[in-house]
């Protein structure tokens, strides 16, 4: 079967690994984020026909205390860049982020999700903000990990969009 | 250089002047000679030579001179000629079964049987080994523990010894793109449980990346060892991928250089595919062999004398079996029979057999003038108190138990024989008193509830006093006459014994049917020829004769008596031989008693 290696990156708490908590196949606990920096998952998709492994690397969430190991990056075949709908900040951690990886493995597929979609009241990102990103060829996606919205959508998405390249 | 094109002037010029005179070509013959001696090398040879340096291209000729002596010369050297043939070899046989499997079947078929019966010795081998060390440490102190142990874990307690007695055991073989962590092949040995292996390698990438970024180490190293309890990683680098091998107990290093030579290998068989990986694991099948053969094992106390644990057991187990099969079989048998000779008697009929709690029973209905089963039990050589009986009480049609039933209702005389037909008619044949004929014609009704359907006395005699008093009468008007002076019967004589036999007989069952003491004096007379002790003497012995010719017919002994007159009572004065004749006779007498009761 093929195996694909995708990376999830974002800032700390934008809840990247209550995303695909419920969503993906794991044998490892959340301890190893704060230990080793990185929880493995699997998610298994279907893309036209081919079934696809997904091996999901949940890294650490960026703050002041923990850089992103960028060494984890490393023969990534795409990858999920997760804000907080509701924090602005994490949306521009996201931006400075996708510019790190991109430094580190090259241009490789990649979604901007947006998550906590079911806070809508206390969303803080404007529309137009969202259409400048859009607008540069982005594939921006908004989900909720409580309700589940669109979250098996970003996997078939990135998959699709992996198996173009 | 200045030789070479000096020859090939030589040879143009032959060939352009070859029909000119003689005398040019004389010259370059001389001139051939001249540079022969000069060089020292034939004209044929140098041309060879130059033939080489003109066409560098080497010719299969030249190659299969060489070949066999480069191979083995390489194959001497280092292993990389075998490795790099793997692909041809395994592509020529691939083709080889497509054109026509019989050629390589036929090849292979000598080896296959030999191959496979070492592969049943080897697993057989194994598993008496592990049989063996579960055994031996089965009565020790420690066995105790390792009970415990077996409990606990919820292993069973065979697994529990194998894993004390490890030394160690390569449990998983991982082959891991070093580049993405992606698992590229995995093997596990026997009974282990592993996790999801996609997702082990890639956190054993990520562990190896976290010590890198975390301690500084130089690029190009990287982890050897991981060490958890009981549990070690080794780790080995390859440039494309690595191979990591999990191991429980304490491997030697000697084990490294089994991983190190498998990754080489895979290295050598998968260059172009490890440069080209893109997700695609299914190309690192190859790959398995290699791993499958670093799934080392090593356990404590391999000694092979040690089987004789298991021998013995395996032994004596089987001896107990067999014994405990032949006994089982033999009883089963006498069962069997017993039951088929208890079902073939009249009266007796088995509605189930079995065993329970050990001993055997019969259940069914049983006539109480049948056997009694437990009789037949000594015959059967079987033991009584493993037997167990359960019989419900029934009347039998069988013939012989209703003529028994219908013989002690009637009460009837010996002279009475009683014979139950198949349309259960009941006849009674012989001779009996009136008063007898009389009670049992009373009784029919009763015979009816024992299965009798009808009574007939038509053929039985009707006897009284005056019956008896004739036979008596008739035996007494026989007379058996004799030759002189023997015991020889007269002509004609011998007709009358067979007709007094029939009459006896008559005359002793009227008699018992009448409850009379009846019997037969026999006397023996001789005519007054001859003295007096030897007519005695004669007349005893032809008295004798009789009795045994009467006895010979079945006449009860005790009923006959004799008697020897000789000539004391003669039947007629002696004035002519015919006189004489009939005083040479033996005569009866009948006497008749009631019996004392």
């Amino acid at each position: 079967m093929l195996q694909k290696k995708i990376c999830m990156v974002g800032a700390f708490a934008t809840g990247k690994t209550s995303l695909v908590a419920k969503f993906v196949y794991s044998i490892f606990s959340e301890k190893y984020q704060t230990t080793v920096g990185v929880k493995i998952d699997r998610k298994t998709v279907k893309v036209k026909e081919q079934e696809l492994n997904l091996i999901l690397w949940d890294l650490y969430g960026e703050d002041e205390f923990q850089k992103l190991r960028t060494s984890y990056l490393r023969g990534s075949s795409g990858f999920l860049l997760v804000a907080d709908g509701t924090r602005k900040s994490t949306l521009q951690t996201a931006l400075e982020l996708q510019e790190r990886v991109e430094g580190s493995i090259g241009k490789v597929p990649f979604i901007l999700v947006l998550n906590k979609w079911d806070l809508q009241d206390e969303w803080e990102l404007d529309a137009e903000s969202i259409e400048a990103i859009e607008s540069k060829g982005w594939i921006v996606i908004k989900t909720s990990a409580k309700t589940g919205l669109n979250v098996e959508e970003i996997f078939y998405t990135l998959a699709t969009k992996i198996l173009e390249e | 250089m200045s030789d070479k094109n000096g020859n090939r002037f030589a040879e143009e010029s032959l060939n352009n002047n070859h029909i000119e005179d003689n005398k040019q070509l004389n010259d370059l013959g001389k001139l051939s000679e001249l540079r022969s001696l000069l060089l020292g090398i034939e004209e044929p040879q140098l041309n060879r030579f130059y033939e080489k340096l003109d066409n560098p291209q080497v010719d299969a000729e030249d190659i299969s001179g060489i070949l066999p002596e480069a191979i083995v010369l390489r194959t001497m050297k280092d292993e990389q000629l075998s490795e790099a043939m793997v692909p041809t070899v395994e592509q020529a046989i691939q083709s080889s079964v497509k054109k026509d499997i019989n050629i390589l079947s036929q090849a292979i078929f000598p080896i296959i049987g030999p191959a496979t019966r070492k592969a049943i010795a080897s697993a057989l081998d194994e598993m008496l080994q592990s049989f063996n060390y579960a055994l031996e440490h089965s009565l020790s102190p420690q066995s105790l523990k390792w009970r415990i142990e077996a409990k606990q874990t919820g292993k069973s307690f065979a697994e529990v010894v194998l894993l004390r007695t490890l030394v160690y055991r390569v449990e998983q073989v991982f082959l891991i793109d070093k580049q993405s962590g992606l698992m590229l092949q995995h093997v596990v040995a026997p009974k282990i449980e592993a996790q999801d292996p996609s997702l082990v390698s890639a956190m054993l990438t990520a562990i190896q990346d976290f010590v890198k970024d975390s301690f500084n180490v130089r690029k190009h190293e990287g982890l050897h060892t991981l060490e958890f309890g009981e549990l070690t990683i080794w780790i080995e680098q390859g440039p494309s991928s690595v191979l990591a091998g999990i191991i429980r107990g304490n491997a030697p290093e000697d084990l490294r250089l089994v991983f190190q030579d498998a990754i080489e290998k895979i290295h050598l068989l998968l260059g172009r595919e490890f440069k080209n990986f893109s997700g695609d694991t299914e190309q690192f099948a190859a790959s398995k062999p290699y791993l499958e053969a670093c799934l080392e094992s090593h356990y404590k106390n391999p000694n092979k004398t040690r089987y004789i644990y298991a021998w013995a057991s395996v032994g004596a187990l089987a001896i107990a079996l067999g014994t405990w099969g032949v006994f089982e079989y033999r009883e089963n048998k006498r069962w069997n029979n017993y039951v088929q000779k208890l079902q073939a008697q009249p009266g007796i009929v088995v509605t189930k057999t079995g065993k329970r709690n050990g001993n055997y029973f019969v259940a069914g209905m049983r006539d109480p003038l049948a056997i009694e089963p437990k009789s037949l039990i000594k015959q059967a050589n079987l033991n009584p108190k493993k037997l167990d009986f359960q019989w419900q009480p029934f009347l039998s049609l069988e013939r012989k138990f209703v003529i028994k039933r219908a013989a002690k209702l009637l009460q009837n005389p010996k002279t009475v024989t009683l014979k139950l037909d198949n349309n259960g008619v009941l006849q009674a044949t012989g001779s009996a008193t009136r008063e007898w004929i009389l009670s049992a014609r009373e009784k029919e009704p009763s015979l009816s509830l024992l299965g009798i359907t009808e009574y007939q006395d038509k053929t039985l005699k009707d006897l009284d006093i005056d019956q008896l008093n004739t036979y008596k009468k008739e035996i007494e008007e026989i007379l058996v006459l004799f030759e002189q002076g023997t015991t020889k019967l007269l002509t004609g004589e011998t007709e009358k014994l067979s007709i007094l036999s029939s009459k006896v007989q008559n005359l002793i069952d009227a008699g018992n049917s009448l409850e009379k003491d009846v019997s037969v004096e026999i006397s023996g007379h001789t005519d007054t020829e001859g003295d007096f002790e030897a007519n005695i003497k004669l007349s005893q012995k032809r008295a004798r004769s009789i009795l045994n010719y009467l006895t010979s017919q079945g006449i009860d002994k005790n009923r006959l008596t004799t008697k020897a007159l000789g000539d004391q009572n003669i039947l007629r004065p002696e004035s002519t031989p015919e006189d004489k004749k009939v005083n040479r006779r033996v005569s009866f007498k009948v006497i008749i008693d009631d019996v004392a009761k």
